[in-house]
């Protein structure tokens, strides 16, 4: 058995958490939420042609390991990735890390972890994890099996640690920058199925969900929507929260009483896109309420796309101010 | 005893739903009556066990129609374990390092029942399952929803 020395703060978001506890043990004490800006987490995206169990994919944070490369490209901060294509080699250069008492983060298919909860064992293949000791032979082969997981954003045995950390690090800039990054994504992506574009897309999408798919089918595309948004993981609200957190946290180190207003506008809008979530969720179930219905879950999307552009809007706005 | 996970797997009451997690810790970012956002762990919110539930119930029905399909006789235990655990043919194929249009043939119980020793152990492996429930055909839960696994 092999543990190494490895304080682990328990987090809502795999990759941010892996990323904050990465820093923290490097001796840079950085909340997750903060590591979540930073990194440039917040994404919406609807990708109908990538499917995951049949259904399309919709995202509210950024693809894997963007906020890792983000965090990485910080001055002072050294990073080492790596794929593999053999597995022994993988599982000995995860070893070798490890003997090293180098904590190592892993992207894995969740299908194949034994210590996941049985209700989200699905094939999604975007879990990160720190691993800092190892035990037991079984559960090392199922932890082979899940970094080759294949499928839809197959890892590749992806696995990545922290050579180096800055004991003392001036977030200001780093922060404006991480701002600056998710702005383009919601508001300037030339794709119309990404950022504000991406949730009106959706929306005018899935108005036609019943006519086009059935009633049965459009409910299960629905739920998967609600899924993606508000499984662990999220923090809820499809990460909007957790960027609040992250911008009230910004608040307080940069002075700046405009990016508190932000927080409470993404707040709300946290709260619209749950309020779609608690309808959707409802008709799922076969228990709306009269006011419950495809149409209306759609102005609830146009709401959100509305709130979420004014409040990326003026933080483009205070991002440029402040670069 | 499991160390090297990026989540504990303490037993802690939720108030929401129990099922869902399993015993997982869950955190999320909850705001406090001043408005301001902490870390808390335990909150979990209700609709997500309601399309949590759903989505078991789409994967348990389709389960049931594979096993169906097999005691007819129309394809062979192959579909079932594949359908159990959630794949398509396509997943199989690159799990098992084969073209996809084997796997399509090996659902077939004709042709499954001339599949080599190799492959067959493949399946097997995958599916955690033994080379022997696989020639007999035995249907077996898909290992992910047992509990005397792994």
């Amino acid at each position: 058995m092999l543990l190494l020395d490895f304080l682990h703060t328990q987090s809502a978001h795999c990759e941010s958490g892996v990323a904050a506890n990465l820093l923290t043990h490097h001796g840079l004490n950085i909340s997750e939420a903060m590591a979540f800006g930073i990194g440039g987490g917040l994404f919406f995206g609807y990708l109908p042609f990538i499917r995951i169990n049949g259904l399309p994919l919709v995202t509210y944070r950024a693809a894997a390991g963007h906020i890792l490369r983000q965090i990485a490209g910080i001055p002072g901060v050294c990073m080492v990735e790596k794929k593999f294509r053999n597995r022994d080699e993988a599982m000995a250069e995860l070893d070798h890390a490890l003997a090293a008492s180098i904590p190592v983060g892993l992207q894995t298919g969740v299908f194949w972890l034994p210590y996941f909860p049985k209700a989200l064992r699905f094939h999604f293949n975007a879990h990160n994890l720190v691993v800092y000791g190892k035990e037991g032979n079984e559960y090392l082969i199922s932890l082979a099996r899940a970094r080759f997981a294949s499928g839809a954003l197959a890892p590749k045995g992806k696995m990545y640690y922290l050579t180096q950390a800055p004991a003392e690090l001036e977030l200001a800039p780093h922060l404006v920058r991480g701002i600056q990054s998710v702005c383009k994504m919601m508001l300037a992506s030339p794709f119309p199925l990404i950022g504000v574009k991406g949730i009106r897309f959706l929306a005018k999408r899935l108005g036609r969900w019943p006519q086009r798919l059935g009633r049965e089918k459009a409910d299960l595309h629905l739920g998967h929507v609600v899924r993606m948004q508000e499984e662990i993981g999220t923090g809820g609200g499809g990460f909007r929260f957790m960027y609040a957190a992250f911008l009230q946290e910004s608040a307080t180190i940069m002075q700046e009483p405009r990016l508190q207003e932000c927080a409470a506008a993404l707040t709300a809008a946290g709260d619209t896109w749950r309020e779609f979530a608690a309808m959707a969720a409802r008709i799922c179930k076969k228990r709306g309420r009269p006011e419950d219905s495809y149409p209306a879950m759609v102005a609830c999307l146009n709401r959100c796309g509305a709130m979420e552009e004014k409040v990326f809007a003026e933080l483009r706005q205070w991002a440029r101010q402040h670069s | 005893m499991q160390h090297p996970t990026s989540d504990s797997t303490e037993k802690i009451p939720l108030p929401a739903d129990q099922g869902i997690t399993n015993g997982l810790k869950v955190m999320s970012y909850v705001r406090n009556d001043s408005g301001k956002y902490e870390l808390t762990p335990d909150f979990l919110w209700q609709p997500v066990s309601v399309v949590n539930h759903q989505a078991w119930e789409e994967i348990a029905k389709k389960i049931t129609a594979a096993r169906n399909k097999v005691e007819a006789g129309r394809v062979s235990c192959l579909h079932y374990y594949m359908i159990a655990n959630q794949m398509d043919p396509g997943l199989v194929a690159q799990y098992t390092g084969q073209p996809r249009w084997k796997v399509w043939l090996h659902l077939v119980p004709f042709i499954f029942n001339r599949v080599p020793a190799d492959t067959l152990r493949k399946y097997a492996a995958m599916y955690k399952i033994s080379l022997d429930d696989l020639r007999t055909g035995r249907l077996l839960a898909p290992f992910t929803m047992t509990n005397n696994q792994e």
